[in-house]
């Protein structure tokens, strides 16, 4: 009876998310190479692919320690400068400054992370706000450096040399998968942070902070160092983007970026491996189509968001899985 | 410290151990020595201050007067997380454990704590030393079968008896147990009794119970609190004779 | 007589200044603390009621001339809005965990900006004193705007009668025993929720009405509570939540300090407060008049 026939189907699909969130990496990485020649235009791909790394790195406090943080745009703002400011002012070789731009995040998680940690619950998010907000002022003033209001300019990596191979980075194609190779290194990377002993920490916190305590972890310094993983993966986040946009608008360190990390991760579902891109695509996506029929496309996300916050917390990925799940 | 402990038999002293919260005196100058090999029980009515001692000895929080040592250290006010890694566990009151992990994942974080905190990098499915520790407390409570259940979807009794598998993970040479038959069916309570005495065999162990009639038979030492303050302390035999005691529990069961 | 090459005259008024400014973020930070204190809850949306505070406002003096109305209406307005937002929106959200009200405030912000876009355009809209609030006057040490004058003067009202409500009357006391223990409350056969709606309703009205007063200095724009959520944010670390005592001390010490460093490193100015809340979370990270603990 079709009944039946439509159990069978549900079944086989579950069965293939199941595999699929199994191997999460390498599917996660097969999708991403599929992506540009699924997504309407190249540049959405790049955005997809930037700001999904963004919001995994910011994932990795929120969804899998609990830690609810408005001060990660100070890392992906950071990122993106240090990187900017060392192409464009100081003529620093791309590949070297990348990692700067990561480096240099995660120098400054330390320090907000120092000051942040020891607050409790819901005071995090105030503190953590104010922190980046911070950060982002002194962005804003240190005009000499960063351009101020007006933002870096002239960070233009056109052409690359790899092993030989010649890429020009002009050709969006050939810029998304240059990005891509880090962003599949960071993948790589986050997923083996996850499934260390540290990874289980960190979810042991999220489920019962005191629990975790007794049983003999130190609980802040393990906040501390995974609030410092994540900045450095939002940092790397940013430095591409610097070199993706070829300039670093000031609005990267304002905490309505952070507030993009956290709806971003809320929508595609937050404690999962690939939720953060789901969400990003999806919010991407919505701003882009929404933008084409009416100029107040925020007062739709906001109104989507609050939705999920009432009835699909887990996001669109989450929802699947936990439906898959059972 | 107790004036005739001789050092490596007083497993935990607290010295004029007092606790004040908000403006509420929840402790007042208890002194107690917990000895090696002891099954000690802290009883005493409701609101007696037992959970707030024990709270202090399994460093919860410091206490606002009085000092405590641990094999004959002090260790007041040291944090949280160092208790365990000195060999003092505690199971809890109220259920404390994880809840959207199994019941394996529970006690295999629990046993991970010791060793390894802050590796990123090796996957955790190779550490299988903590696993198969894991397993083992967990067939030592009985909860065996239940190993892949999600522990909020544990029965109460189950769940307790998990929160002990957690406080055995540290290997602890001092156990507390925090009213460890609290809402147990009278089977699941002999279960409980039997369970503790056999983990009393080889190791120091303390419970804090308000039914006396419980622990009277298996304790070797009994501590009785009351508004806070150090009532009696002594056999159980001792106990049953004190006339303040039975002055106290006098209309009450247990 | 001179510090730093600036006269003492000039710092007297800049003081002044700065309390003007602090009245604004006391009042806001009275607002969040009263919520957090009461519901546990960080209202991130806290900024976007202030901006519909002006907004309404607007609205209200657009259609009376009136502006001394503004100041009975303007509260009354946002904190109905804040009522039904609580009711219909946070409610629900109670015991799944402490940031769900919190997310759900921050994407209602989203929504609030919007919304009044849609209505009012995005182009900012003048509000200005009505004439008698206008002018300066010689307060001994120098001219000072009157209006500003006015502000700190309607901070001290409206906060002494929150005192007032809160210390003497019996709902006061409900509110604050309400705060302490829900359990007891309930026991004594009061409705706990509806107590919560109207704490939130006071607090996003205690916003509604700082935005109302600071909007003859400012242009009226949707985007006007985005730096001040921060302020208010700041204020409310350094003083301490669930304390008014704290929300007071915090948001003019925060004002003063602003604008002095406006005077001597302007370049500094917006940073100014972070360095003071900085201090404080190092040396005393409950707040100045926080109690410890109170987060878990």
């Amino acid at each position: 009876m079709r009944d039946t026939g439509i159990r069978i189907f549900g079944k086989r699909l579950a069965n293939k998310i199941r595999g699929v969130a199994r191997h999460r990496v390498a599917a996660a990485i097969a999708t991403l190479v599929l992506l540009p020649w699924v997504a309407p235009y190249e540049a959405l791909s790049v955005n997809i692919l930037l700001f999904g790394l963004y919001a995994v790195g910011f994932n990795l406090v929120f969804g899998y320690t609990g830690m609810l943080s408005f001060g990660h745009a100070a890392f992906f703002g950071v990122g993106a400068y240090a990187c900017g400011i060392a192409i464009a002012t100081f003529n620093i070789n791309w590949l070297l400054a990348i990692p700067l731009g990561t480096i240099v995040a995660g120098f400054v998680a330390m320090i907000i992370g120092a000051l942040a940690i020891r607050t409790r619950g819901i005071y995090f998010a105030m503190v953590t706000l104010a922190l980046a907000q911070c950060v982002y002022y002194i962005l804003y003033q240190w005009s000499g450096l960063t351009g101020g209001e007006d933002g870096l300019r002239g960070v233009s990596v056109q052409a690359v040399n790899i092993l030989g191979l010649e890429l020009n980075l002009l050709n969006p194609m050939t810029k998304y998968y240059v990005m891509l190779v880090f962003v599949a290194l960071a993948l790589w990377i986050f997923s083996r942070i996850l499934e260390s002993p540290f990874g289980a920490v960190l979810e042991a916190i999220r489920e019962n902070e005191n629990r975790a305590r007794a049983c003999g972890y130190d609980t802040l310094r393990t906040k501390w160092l995974a609030f410092v993983l994540s900045g450095m993966f939002c940092g790397l986040a940013g430095a591409l983007y610097a070199i993706h946009l070829s300039i670093v608008p000031i609005e990267t360190a304002h905490y309505t970026m952070s507030g993009q990390a956290v709806m971003m991760s809320l929508l595609g579902g937050m404690g999962t491996f690939f939720g953060p891109f789901i969400g990003a695509a999806t919010f991407l996506l919505l701003e882009d189509v929404l933008t084409l029929w009416t100029e107040y496309w925020q007062f739709f996300v906001g109104a989507l968001f609050v939705f999920f916050v009432l009835f699909f917390p887990r996001g669109i990925w989450g929802s699947l899985l936990h439906w898959v799940g059972r | 410290m107790s004036g005739d402990a001789i050092l490596g038999e007083t497993v935990l002293s607290a010295h004029g151990v007092g606790m004040k919260f908000d403006g509420f005196r929840a402790l007042a100058n208890v002194t107690l020595d917990i000895r090696k090999g002891d099954l000690t029980a802290i009883i005493g009515p409701n609101g007696a201050g037992k959970s707030t001692f024990f709270n202090i000895m399994s460093g919860a929080f410091p206490p606002s007067e009085g000092r405590i040592a641990f094999e004959g250290c002090d260790i007041t006010g040291r944090r949280q997380h160092e208790f365990a890694r000195m060999g003092i566990a505690k199971s809890f009151q109220i259920t404390n454990v994880f809840p959207q992990l199994t019941a394996a994942e529970n006690v295999r974080i629990a046993v991970q704590a010791m060793k390894i905190r802050y590796d990123i990098w090796t996957p955790r499915r190779r550490l299988t030393e903590f696993a198969a520790k894991a397993a083992e407390l967990l067939n030592l409570v009985g909860l065996h079968r239940h190993r892949e259940r999600h522990a909020e979807n544990l029965a109460h009794g189950e769940q307790r008896a998990l929160e002990i598998a957690m406080a055995l993970a540290s290997d602890p040479r001092l156990l507390l147990l925090d009213e460890p038959t609290a809402g147990m069916s009278p089977e699941e309570t002999m279960t409980m009794m039997g369970l503790i005495t056999k983990l009393a065999e080889n190791r120091t162990v303390a419970l804090v119970e308000h039914k006396m009639k419980l622990v009277m038979g298996i304790s070797d030492r009994i501590i009785v609190l009351h508004h806070g303050e150090l009532l009696a302390d002594g056999a159980p035999d001792d106990i049953r004779a004190n006339d303040e005691v039975r002055r106290v529990y006098l209309g009450q069961r247990g | 007589m001179a510090v730093f090459d600036i006269p003492l005259q000039l710092w007297a008024l800049q003081i002044f200044t700065g309390l003007a400014l602090g009245s604004v973020l006391v009042l806001l930070a009275v607002g969040l603390s009263l919520i957090f204190g009461m519901l546990a809850v960080v209202n991130f949306a806290h900024g976007a009621f202030y901006m519909v505070g002006a907004y309404a406002g607007v609205f209200v003096f657009g259609l009376t001339g009136n502006f001394w109305l503004g100041l009975v209406a303007v509260p009354l307005i946002v904190g109905t809005i804040g009522l039904a937002v609580e009711r219909v929106l946070i409610r629900p959200l109670y015991g799944r965990g402490i940031d769900y009200p919190l997310l759900l405030t921050f994407g209602l912000s989203y929504v609030f900006i919007d919304a009044i876009k849609m209505i009012f355009g995005k182009v900012g809209l003048p509000l200005s004193a009505p004439a008698v609030l206008q002018g300066a006057v010689n307060i001994g040490i120098g001219y000072f705007p009157l209006y500003r004058l006015f502000l700190i003067g309607a901070m001290v009202v409206i906060v002494s009668g929150l005192w007032l409500f809160l210390e003497k009357t019996s709902y006061g006391l409900v509110i604050r025993a309400g705060a302490r223990d829900s359990e007891i409350v309930r026991v004594l056969g009061i409705d706990i929720s509806r107590v919560w709606m109207v704490v939130f309703g006071i607090g996003t009205g205690a916003a509604g009405i700082a935005g109302y007063l600071s909007a003859p200095m400012q242009s009226v724009i949707p985007e006007m509570g985005i730096p001040v959520l921060v302020q208010a944010f700041v204020v409310t670390v350094v003083g301490g939540m669930c304390s008014l005592a704290g929300a007071v001390v915090a948001g003019l010490l925060v004002g003063v300090v602003t604008s002095i460093t406006v005077m001597i490193a302007p370049q500094l100015a917006d940073a100014a407060m972070f360095g003071l809340m900085a201090v404080v979370l190092l040396l005393r990270p409950q707040g100045l008049f926080g109690r410890r603990g109170l987060m878990d």
